[in-house]
């Protein structure tokens, strides 16, 4: 399943936020969209998935207007976990998880043996199988994170956009993220696009990066090719150094010394 | 926040909230047939039922109170059911139906037929279903752009209740000598109905009530946030305004047949959801029940608190939910689901 974004201008009320933006998702791939804070990186997520209505220009969902898709239809496409979500704090985990069935019933369906089936496998394949019978406000940040991933994964997305999967966990956390990501992409072939701020994690972990600044794309590529001094200099305004080591796959980025 | 009001709510628990309240319910109805400005012994009144031939007994039991116990019944269920849907739709657990303009809106209709056309005042509960409607609607059709959200309704709320406020004042200021229905009206009260009255309400009511467990599936997945529930495939506009339609509905079938009656709407989903939890399979079965409970205590306490007069359950209810509600706020601090 790809995404293709044309020519996207995207804003709220009456301030155009992001403008002239080309953006394409591949099948099955990782892509991640990074950019300072405040450049419209969510302002992309959510046009891309229907959450905010572009002003102009046009997406295409396997060739397919995005406008063109129901609601449900969508939805059994693609998951989005946007940036911020809450749920009432006694909800239990697996009934969380069950709401992501909600694509592919009627109003007034339950979930059925089938759906409890997928529900169970969303919560084995996210490790929060044991915090089934827990409510939301037990599980630690981490734990509610892949629990929310979980409730995504149950809608059996082709692809799942995940708006800053690893804010407010701590770095461990944030490395079981990462490997959540990067099986279920190896092992179910689901493509995911999303936000992340840790470079570093993004240039191991990603096939493609785009990079925006001030609402507009600035660049995009394979990671290696993107990732750069001069890209840092210019979008973050930060130095660093990419420095390659015998032995890994992927460069590390050195920042200049705080101090 | 302290930790018991979020601990997991079991099937045990919720079934024990639902028999103390039943139990509850049948105590207080019983209570309620039984007392009055004239006291009957059980005995007095199971004879009275029973016999065939016409009693004063059997005549205040069964044309006065007896309609009047269902009344408050169906009235406190309609009235917790309606709040409790419209906190979901507004993501606030402080939203009621006058947020949405049916008391205001009620009201405005009913003070104009009564100070000014009072040869139609026995269609006052026609038109004030209609005003309580008409403001619901003018609300949402404000609050529209390209979608509602809770903020626009709420201010559009707010913008439509005060306009409709002042016009009442206005019109109570000018006809300040014949304003006794108006107070009736505004200080909901149950007093005089009879069973005309109930059969109409059982049937809005009972749609009503029916339509409200049709919403237990949107309503708690429009808890999950706007771009949560878009994201899973919902409506999400389209199901607050179905929504808020029912909630409208339930409250504005109340008010016109009772008048204003407030802070059943507001508390009594607020204490179910702290007894049950947020999920409404238990907690809006939960805040029918209780609405029913309270509503016809505050109405036996009413008409029996003080010997030889009437305090409108209106009156009643905002004199006990009020404090009752700042205590509650005060105890729990912040609430489960805001
Ligand atoms: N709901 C909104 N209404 C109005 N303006 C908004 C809204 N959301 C975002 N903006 C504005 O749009 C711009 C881009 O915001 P966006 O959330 O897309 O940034 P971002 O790249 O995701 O930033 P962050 O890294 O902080 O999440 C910002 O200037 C922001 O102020
Ligand atoms: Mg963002």
């Amino acid at each position: 399943m790809v995404v293709n974004g044309k020519k996207l201008n995207i804003g709220y009320g009456d301030h155009t936020v992001v403008r002239d933006m080309d953006i394409n998702i591949k099948a099955g791939k990782i892509t991640s969209i990074i950019g300072p804070n405040g450049s419209g990186k969510s302002t992309v997520l959510k046009a891309l998935t229907r959450l905010l209505p572009y002003k102009q220009g046009s997406v295409f969902i396997d060739g397919r207007s995005l406008k063109d898709y129901s609601s449900k239809e969508l939805a059994r496409n693609i998951g989005v976990l946007p940036q911020m979500h809450s749920a009432p704090p006694d909800f239990r985990v697996k009934e969380l998880v069950g709401y992501g069935r909600m694509p592919y019933q009627k109003w007034y369906q339950k979930n059925n043996s089938e759906d409890d089936k997928i529900v169970d496998w969303a919560m084995r394949s996210t490790g929060v199988w044991e915090l089934r019978e827990k409510s939301i406000h037990e599980c630690s940040g981490g734990e509610s994170q892949r629990v929310w991933i979980a409730t995504v994964l149950t809608q059996q997305p082709e692809i799942l956009f995940l708006d800053e999967p690893t804010t407010y966990l701590d770095i461990a956390h944030q490395l079981e993220m990462m490997q959540l990501v990067k099986k279920l992409n190896k092992e179910n072939g689901i493509g995911v696009v999303m936000v992340l701020h840790d470079l570093s994690q993004a240039l191991e972990i990603s096939d493609w990066i785009v990079v925006i600044k001030d609402g507009k794309k600035y660049d995009e590529g394979k990671p290696e090719d993107v990732i750069t001094p001069k890209m840092m200099k210019e979008v973050y305004d930060v130095d660093c150094d990419i420095i390659h080591i015998a032995g890994r796959e992927k460069p590390l980025i050195a920042y200049k010394e705080i101090c | 926040m302290d930790s018991t009001k979020k601990r997991k709510v079991s099937a045990l628990r919720v079934g024990t909230v639902w028999l103390l309240l039943a139990v509850l319910l049948i105590v207080l109805s019983l209570t309620a047939i039984n007392v009055g400005s004239a006291g009957y012994s059980v005995k007095q009144i199971l004879t009275a039922l029973f016999s065939s031939e016409k009693s004063t007994v059997k005549t205040v039991v069964v044309n006065l109170r007896l309609p009047r116990l269902i009344l408050a019944l169906l009235i406190g269920a309609s009235l917790s059911s309606s709040g409790a849907i419209l906190q979901s739709v507004m993501r606030n657990p402080l939203a009621d139906p006058g947020t949405i303009g049916v008391s205001a809106g009620a009201g405005t209709a009913a003070t104009t037929i009564l100070l000014l056309f009072p040869q139609l005042t026995g269609s006052v509960p026609l038109f004030a279903f209609g005003g309580a409607a008409l403001a619901c609607f003018l609300i949402y059709t404000m609050a529209w752009k390209g979608g509602v959200d809770p903020t626009r309704i709420i201010l559009s709320g707010v913008a439509i209740n005060s306009v409709l406020g002042a016009y009442n004042a206005l019109l109570q200021m000018l006809h300040s000598d014949s304003l006794e229905g108006v107070l009736a009206f505004m200080n909901g009260s149950l007093s005089g109905r009879s069973w005309s009255q109930v059969h109409t309400l059982m049937i809005y009511a009972g749609i009503g009530l029916v339509l409200s467990f049709l919403c237990i599936k949107s309503a708690n997945t429009l808890q999950l946030g706007d771009e949560m529930a878009k994201s899973l495939g919902v409506n999400v506009s389209v199901t607050r305004v179905l929504l808020s339609a029912v909630s409208a509905f339930l409250a504005a079938a109340t008010v016109s047949v009772a008048g204003m009656i407030g802070f059943v709407g507001l508390v009594v989903p607020h204490i179910s959801r702290i007894l049950v939890g947020s999920d409404y399979k238990q907690m809006l079965p939960t805040s029918m029940l209780m609405g029913a409970v309270v509503l016809l205590a505050a109405d036996t306490l009413g008409r029996t608190v003080v010997p030889g007069m009437e305090i409108p359950v209106g009156i009643v209810m905002s004199v006990i939910g009020g404090p009752f509600f700042l205590y509650l706020l005060r105890k729990r601090g912040k609430m489960i689901g805001s």
